[in-house]
């Protein structure tokens, strides 16, 4: 919009500049109109009532002291359309959109893109009146090319061919996104996208009755494609994929997990047609093999993300076959859980091609050691995220020389790394960033490591001391934990919002217990009684009740649970203490944390 | 700032001539907030000293222009991605702003095509605010009294527009 409002207002300058007045005036406005939104409408008498044929000068005075009467009577109306339509998209209501459109037939020619931009399609009524309209032949304006944005998900359990189907002339549709709308077939998808060239985004994650019938119609059309997600389209095969390849050479986002048909050719079709593609998710796709990685690695300079979970079969090969030397500097995000046949080579070899991963996560590699982790120290500041769980083999060697080298780290997961002791942790402790542990199952684990995690950082030699930033605590079945490590702990984490304790004897307590969270529905009995997380406002109310339970000398239990957790009522003292440090921490870091967060969260 | 028929040009400043001939010195950083002036005098070189023709602006509009630019004078400068979710914000206008767009419909729509010509991107924004401000809520009938708008639709046609975005409601 922006590149494009510029080369309109050099339009209107120049006219405006024949003119003595600041004012715009409707027969530019006409002009104007030819290249804006708002004129992919039918019915064009409106617009000739405006600005009717301009021959005869007697005519054209008339017409300027008719606008000039008009401005003058309606200062609006000196607005081109292009400002009205700045105005209008300030409006966030689609029921002030509708409004405007009722008002005149300029102000509805300026309006009704933006209105039907994206139609809202949350509740059934609504998905209902839109079909209805983009169904009528007689309609005021043509509302199907007006639609860029549709989305069914909202109700995907009602969504059936006979929902999208009578939307398949809407073939200016950017963004198409029918997640979870399992009852589609290719019947309505493939009309759908049949004409439409304009497709940048299609989502159609869960549809597993669609084929390769659907993909071919994409590869047909959507030359523009940018974004794909078939996840768990079961049906869809490399020969449709890979005529998608072919034809849609701008993808840059393409998630085709659990696409379980899919083998090393779609994949080796994308990296060689697709040079643009930032992130590719395939975890499940567990026929790939290591030419595909490499090649996607290798022809792939852009790439940022690449998701591997479960890609059993992919070996070091896959790596080690990485020309010598080369390094792919844009790669962020490597995630090979559950790659069993990774050994510490192939780590060795990504952490030298890929120099700036920023979270690597290696759960369930149970091959690699302690090689490994000292090769992934090589990321020094880089390193952000970590996920070692179950890499049973690492010990304090390896985690103690990682965390003096990447002291940038805010995630670390150690889940059953039984060799860890206190030494690892207490390490662990002094990374000023770290958000999230996760040390469950480390059996040999003790109150000395809780202890160390929540002593103040000091940043630097003589730095400032600052409180924890820790916000994620899991430690289920560290069984050696007790009650007075933690309960230091709650206290000196003021963002803390999650902490997990399920199996620690010292928590299973009736009194302890009513601050957690329900165990979930799957749960069996014996899992049900050793469930021990809590979260929220839970860790809150355990770490209020705590520090009255200490006050008052272990006072009656349950004689008034009331007070025992009074919400708003008075807090102890020591939390207000780390609030009020918590409150003066630097505003920069604080920044950086939201940045990482928000973008955590994209990536999940 | 002197409106004087022979302004006092200061070292910082420069001359700027309206659509009616009136010269109005202003500080250059001032001037500035506008790209098309800053552009402008990039063009022309540091040393420029003419007056700087702005032929769509008159002058009363211009001081009004220049009054909100001095205000924002100090103001950092407005980030490619501004875009993104300024549809949700659109009631939040700072109160100096709100107050200063408390002008008749004459000024304030003089005011934007000004900001638009200009370009003065955060001014425009709040041009384009206020007005949006005017018509939220209203029903169509109370839109055109605001503006003073003729209704040209026939009531055969407000109805079919009627029915053809009967989806369309708050969200």
């Amino acid at each position: 919009m922006a590149s494009r409002s510029r080369s309109r207002r050099t339009e209107r300058d120049i006219s405006a500049s024949r003119s003595d007045t600041s004012a715009s005036t409707s027969p530019e406005r006409g002009v104007e109109d030819d290249d804006n939104d708002s004129l992919m409408f039918q019915t064009n008498d409106s617009q000739s009532s405006l600005a009717p044929s301009i021959s005869p000068d007697s005519d054209e005075e008339a017409l300027r002291r008719a606008i000039e009467e008009r401005c003058r009577v309606s200062p609006i109306s000196r607005l081109p359309a292009e400002l009205m339509i700045a105005i209008f998209s300030k409006l966030s209501s689609p029921a002030d959109l509708k409004h405007c459109m009722l008002v005149s037939r300029e102000w509805a020619r300026n309006s009704v893109g933006l209105l039907w931009h994206r139609p809202q399609t949350g509740k059934w009524q609504a998905i209902k009146s839109v079909i209805a309209t983009v169904r009528r032949g007689d309609s005021f304006f043509d509302y199907p090319t007006l639609i860029k944005r549709l989305n069914l998900s909202a109700l995907a359990p009602e969504i059936s061919d006979g929902t999208l189907q009578p939307l398949s002339n809407c073939n200016r549709i950017e963004r198409l996104t029918l997640t979870n709308c399992q009852k589609l077939t290719d019947l309505s998808l493939t009309a759908m996208l049949q004409g439409n060239r304009s497709l940048l985004a299609l989502d159609v994650t869960g549809l597993d009755s669609i084929t390769d019938r659907s993909m071919f119609a994409l590869a047909e059309n959507a030359v523009r494609l940018q974004g794909l997600n078939i996840a768990n389209c079961k049906k869809v095969s490399d020969e449709s994929l890979e005529a998608v390849a072919k034809s849609c050479r701008h993808l840059k986002r393409l998630k085709l997990n659990g696409c379980q048909q899919l083998t090393d050719r779609s994949i080796i079709a994308f990296a060689r047609n697709c040079r643009y593609i930032l992130e590719i998710d395939l975890h499940d796709c567990r026929n790939l093999e290591d030419e595909s990685i490499t090649t996607l690695l290798a022809d792939g300079p852009h790439l940022r993300e690449l998701r591997l979970a479960h890609c059993w079969r992919i070996t070091d090969q896959a790596f080690l076959r990485l020309p010598l030397g080369a390094t792919y500097d844009a790669l962020r995000i490597l995630d090979l859980t559950d790659c069993t046949e990774l050994q510490d080579a192939g780590v060795q070899k990504i952490v030298q091609a890929a120099p700036r991963l920023r979270n690597l996560v290696l759960n369930k590699c149970r091959n690699i050691t302690d090689r490994a982790v000292l090769a992934i120290t090589r990321l020094g500041k880089n390193l952000h995220y970590i996920h070692l769980g179950h890499c049973s083999r690492i010990t304090d060697t390896g985690v103690i020389q990682l965390v003096k080298l990447c002291n940038r780290i805010r995630y670390i997961d150690l889940a059953c790394c039984t060799n860890l002791t206190d030494n690892s942790v207490t390490q662990l402790a002094t990374l000023p960033k770290l958000k999230r542990i996760g040390l469950v199952k480390c059996g040999n684990i003790t109150d000395r490591s809780i202890v160390a995690l929540a002593k103040p950082k000091q940043v630097g030699h003589g730095g400032p001391v600052t409180p924890s930033v820790l916000e994620r605590v899991h430690l289920s079945y560290c069984t050696n934990l007790t009650l007075g490590s933690i309960h230091s702990l709650l206290n000196s984490c003021p963002r803390l919002t999650h902490l997990s304790l399920t199996g620690v004897q010292a928590f299973l307590r009736e009194d302890l217990i009513v601050f957690c969270r329900e165990a979930p529905q799957e749960f069996n009995e014996h899992q049900r009684d050793v469930f021990c997380v809590f979260s929220g406002v839970g860790v809150q109310r355990l770490r209020n009740y705590l520090n009255t339970d200490t006050a008052h000398t272990r006072r009656v239990l349950f004689e008034d649970e009331g007070t025992m957790y009074d919400e708003d009522g008075e807090q102890p003292e020591v939390m207000d203490d780390v609030t009020a440090q918590a409150n003066g921490m630097g505003i920069e870091d604080m920044d950086e944390d939201f940045g990482e967060d928000s973008e955590m969260i994209g990536e999940n | 700032m002197s409106a004087s028929a022979t302004p006092q040009v200061g070292e910082h400043q420069i001359v700027l001539t309206t659509s009616d001939n009136a010269t109005l010195p202003v500080d250059r950083e001032v001037a500035e907030r506008s790209i098309l002036i800053k552009n402008l005098l990039e063009d022309l070189g540091v040393d420029n000293t003419e007056a700087i023709p702005i032929p769509n602006v008159n002058e009363a509009v211009m001081k009004k222009v220049l009054e909100w630019c001095e205000h924002h004078r100090k103001d950092p400068p407005a980030s490619q991605d501004d875009d993104s979710d300024s549809r949700k914000k659109s009631t939040d206008i700072d109160e100096w702003d709100q107050k200063f767009m408390q002008v008749d419909q004459e000024m304030l729509f003089e005011i934007i095509l000004a900001a638009n010509y200009l370009d003065i991107k955060a001014l425009l924004d709040v041009g384009c605010k206020t007005v949006a401000n005017m018509i939220k809520g209203k029903s169509p009938d109370e839109i055109r009294k605001t503006f003073n708008i003729q209704n040209d639709f026939t009531p055969e046609e407000e109805d079919q527009i009627r029915r053809e975005n009967e989806w369309a409601e708050d969200r």
